[in-house]
């Protein structure tokens, strides 16, 4: 379904904004996170907040002051890591949602899941990612998995580098495609999830979990 | 042999149809918008997000340049009016499919003349505008009169691509819009003025 009026601009190009994008918001990611933990201490420190309990295993013995340390580090850099995909998955479903929106403009919600499903492997993928869908299995309880052989915002990274920096890095590109689907479907009415999974690059699965229909 | 404005957008629109593959520049309206709403929510300080976003887009901008540089096979450029044509005309139109319209000017140059030999004929002071009648980013955002009064340039990931590839090729400028019609003002521009030309550094490591 072609759109006259659709406006191109150059792949690769947009593929280095999408780079750069990811390392911008794991900054800005850590900055809030860091202004919000400065506000919770402040609040601590005045009083107004309960100090947090000692995590097991924490202070027990002076020794592991170490091991805390970096099993704190850890969880910050777990905070940052999540806070980053939350992120890519919000600005995901916001493109999602005003994609499907241009698509289906006028055209009456689907009657079936199902359509929307279909209409989500064909139209929406082929106007972000020019082409369909490989596979889509469902267990007919809310349960759909789209299998795109050569997911195409993660086609590209593994020429580029190493296969496990690349997988490591698609992990993190993919929050924002998932984001995309579940923005979609949400705009035809679906509430749901979608899970993404990479365990062969450059092939993407998106497990999609709507609730059953009453 | 100079190349002329013409030639130049002549290669543009080849190099647009031909070398590029293309899409959805939506996705790429979209994405923005929201990392914008995203930056402000995260560092609530407008000049803070026109920080970040030209610094994306100087990373960005040291990435494309070499992008560019091979498919356009350009050589160097005659001097700062060259580089704004080429800007203008093979750069935006390569990349993103439009063309803004260039001015030229000159500031009375405040170093000496006595420059090392130059790589291009570039006088620093030089400078050239931008004007932007068609902005891609801009398809689907109205700013909340905060952001109009708080300072934010919506579309500063530009100021930084344009200031990074320059910066590849060895010029040092400053990239500054000068109004937005976001802002509600006439035009959307952008100014870029050469500083200096740069010496080539051989990267550390290499033989």
């Amino acid at each position: 379904m072609a759109d006259a009026q659709m406006r191109y601009m150059d792949g690769p190009a947009f593929d280095f904004f999408l780079i750069e994008m990811v390392n911008t918001l794991r900054a800005s990611s850590a900055h809030a996170q860091a202004r919000a933990r400065k506000v919770e201490q402040e609040m601590i420190d005045a009083g107004l907040l309960p100090a947090p309990l000692p995590t097991p295993g924490m202070h027990k013995h002076h020794k592991d002051s170490t091991a805390s340390l970096a099993s704190r580090a850890t969880a910050k850099v777990e905070d940052e890591e999540e806070g980053l995909k939350l992120r890519l998955e919000a600005i995901g479903m916001h493109v999602g949602a005003n994609i499907a929106e241009k698509l289906c403009h006028g055209k009456p919600y689907f009657s079936e899941t199902l359509d929307s499903i279909k209409f989500v492997c064909k139209d929406l993928w082929a106007a972000c990612w020019d082409k369909q869908v490989d596979n889509l299995r469902t267990n007919h309880r809310g349960v759909y998995v789209l299998q795109d052989n050569s997911f195409k915002p993660i086609a590209r990274l593994s020429s580029w580098e190493g296969r496990q920096d690349a997988t490591k890095r698609a992990r993190v590109y993919v929050m924002m495609s998932a984001g995309i689907v579940r923005g979609a479907l949400s705009r035809l009415g679906l509430i749901g999830v979608v899970v993404p999974e990479i365990s062969n690059l450059p092939q993407c699965t998106f497990q999609i979990k709507l609730p059953k229909p009453s | 042999m100079a190349t002329t404005s013409k030639q130049y957008k002549a290669i543009g629109e080849d190099l647009w149809k031909n070398k590029s593959e293309k899409v959805n520049a939506e996705l790429f309206a979209l994405t923005y918008g929201a990392l914008v709403v995203q930056l402000i929510q995260d560092y609530e300080d407008y000049a803070e997000v026109n920080k970040q976003l030209e610094k994306m887009g100087y990373n960005i901008g040291t990435r494309l340049i070499e992008e560019f540089l091979a498919k356009s096979s350009l050589g160097r450029c005659a001097d700062f009016k060259d580089v704004g044509e080429v800007i203008a005309k093979v750069g935006f139109k390569s990349f993103l499919n439009i063309t803004p319209n260039i001015t030229h000017a000159q500031l009375q140059p405040t170093t000496s003349p006595t420059t090392k030999s130059q790589s291009t004929g570039a006088t620093p002071g030089s400078m050239f505008s931008l004007t932007f009648d068609d902005n891609p980013l801009a398809e689907f955002v109205e700013l909340p009169e905060e952001a109009l009064e708080g300072g934010l340039w919506f579309s500063n990931v530009f100021c930084g691509v344009i200031r990074g590839a320059l910066e590849m090729v060895q010029m040092q400028v400053t990239a500054e819009f000068i109004s937005d019609v976001l802002r509600g003002d006439e035009t959307t521009e952008i100014r870029v003025k050469l500083i200096k030309l740069l010496e080539e550094e051989v990267p550390a490591g290499d033989d």
